[in-house]
């Protein structure tokens, strides 16, 4: 082969890289993030700030702090990055002896409640009605929140079960937002901690936390940093921090879905990386042939 | 290897399968499962409505408690269906202005309270934020942030002198903000295929412990 076909070759392989055909991508992508599910490489995950927020926010509570409600504001799709925070939280709230509400203000969310329900209260030995206890959902995010922050029971009489608030022991004086210790959005889009900040926030003044997907993290810090927010859960990697916080803290030796999913998450990123790179080398230097 | 003996998490894996398959291309096992999705959802959306919302709000209240006021909720609720009707159509616009002026009242201060003066508020240098040297000097590069990027968006005049250079540091702040956007965004769409394969490899196949 003389020069000129050795460079012609290299140009080849420049354009290939320019035209992956996109079922190799995914190919790639996939075996990059079921490799490390099947054998984990246990890289470590620092917790951020942020989540630490969050975290210290339920360990100051306590058997004799006012409930803790949250929020279920997510679908199945969103189940990878916001369930993992459910149960993390449910565990933290009950190894405190801390009284949990929940609620939802997605249509999907009652069935996701119920899910983690029939998994988290049985392992503390927590009692329905007592302990913890699920409002339900409700249409209607606006009237939802603000009728909330007047009088819960107004809008939600009853629990998602049929029973009447004021006959369940746990919310038999919690009245609004001042009778909780903090209130909790785990959101997937709208509504969720947009409208909780627009109205239990901002008009109650109530204490929100918020847990997201990453694709909404970015908009969310501004309100972290001017303290309308008091802790915020970014995506699996905000589950996997809380996840390890809750185990550091001896509160949980259960599954740790997000943590398991990290490694996945880090290798899945480095292989999508060497693509732009190599897309880009493609790129650039057909761009300086032409 | 210890697949699942549950016939649903079956039929859920091979929806899932289903979906994945137009990776490759489009294909009916994808449309199937695409219009199973949208028929269920469409279906389980207008139950949980009517139990959760229309029942107990309305129809308890209005015909089995005879509150009779609820009529008016009512009304406007059906005024909405007037648009079928040409010779009734005016009739949206009652519901509708309702829905405005109320809805106007309630999130215009929310707004101006959460977005514009906390953020404001959040954006000023004050004394607290330099106790410490790294807060001040992130409270120094966020307010920058802020005001460069506010001159991008001012187009009243013409960019030269210290205006320009303002602008073009308002650009990268910007483009810092969508790159972080866009970082979250892979980061959880990887989530989302994460969630899958945890599911297809623990639950369907018990190759991973869930």
């Amino acid at each position: 082969m003389n020069a000129h076909g050795s460079v012609e070759v290299s140009m080849n392989v420049f354009e290939l890289l320019t035209k992956i055909p996109r079922q190799i991508i995914f190919l790639v992508i996939a075996v990059a993030v079921a490799t490390p599910l099947i054998m984990p490489i246990g890289m470590p995950v620092n917790v951020m700030p942020k989540s630490k927020m969050l975290f210290q926010a339920i360990d100051t509570l306590g058997p004799d702090a006012k409930p803790v409600l949250i929020s279920c504001d997510f679908d199945p799709q969103s189940m990878p990055e916001l369930y993992p925070m459910l149960i993390s939280i449910l565990r933290h709230c009950f190894a405190r002896d801390v009284k949990v509400m929940l609620m939802a203000l997605w249509p999907q969310g009652p069935g996701l409640v119920e899910l983690a329900l029939d998994e988290v209260p049985g392992t503390y030995n927590k009692v329905y009605g007592k302990d913890y206890m699920f409002l339900g959902y409700k249409f209607g995010v606006s009237a939802v929140l603000l009728g909330m922050g007047e009088n819960i029971k107004r809008v939600f009489p009853f629990d998602y079960y049929g029973t009447p608030l004021d006959s369940i022991e746990l919310t038999r004086n919690v009245h609004n937002y001042d009778d909780l210790s903090l209130a909790i959005s785990l959101s997937t889009g709208d509504p969720g901690w947009r409208q909780w900040l627009l109205y239990a926030q901002s008009r109650y003044s109530a204490s929100v936390g918020v847990g997201v997907t990453a694709v909404s993290a970015a908009d969310v810090y501004p309100y972290v940093e001017t303290g309308q927010v008091i802790g915020l859960l970014a995506g699996m990697k905000g589950a996997s921090e809380y996840e390890i916080m809750v185990q550091n803290g001896d509160y949980s030796d259960g599954i740790r879905r997000a943590v398991q999913g990290m490694d996945a998450q880090s290798l899945g990123h480095l292989v999508i990386m060497v693509f732009i790179v190599l897309g880009n080398i493609g790129y650039f230097v057909m761009r300086r042939k032409k | 290897m210890n697949p699942s003996p549950d016939p649903w998490v079956w039929f859920a894996a091979f929806l899932t399968l289903c979906i994945f398959s137009f990776l490759y291309k489009d294909n009916i096992f994808y449309q199937f499962a695409e219009h199973l999705f949208v028929g269920i959802s469409a279906g389980y959306l207008i139950a949980i409505t009517y139990h959760n919302q229309i029942y107990p709000n309305l129809v308890v209240p209005l015909f089995f408690e005879g509150r009779i006021l609820y009529i008016i909720p009512l009304a406007l609720g059906l005024f909405y269906f007037a648009r079928f009707i040409p010779r009734i159509s005016f009739l949206v616009r009652i519901p509708i202005a309702f829905l405005l002026g109320w809805g106007s009242g309630v999130f215009i201060p929310a707004i101006f309270q959460r977005d514009i003066l906390r953020q404001t508020q959040g954006t000023l240098l004050v004394q607290e934020a330099f106790e410490k040297w790294d807060t001040g000097l992130w409270a120094v590069v966020i307010l920058i942030g802020v005001i460069c990027t506010l001159i991008y968006f001012f187009f009243s005049r013409e960019r030269k002198g210290i205006i320009k250079p303002m602008a073009n540091l308002g650009i990268i702040f910007l483009m810092l903000g969508f790159g972080a956007s866009f970082g979250y965004t892979v980061m959880s769409r990887i989530s989302l295929l994460i969630g899958r394969m945890q599911f297809l490899l623990g639950d369907w196949l018990g190759i991973i412990q869930q």
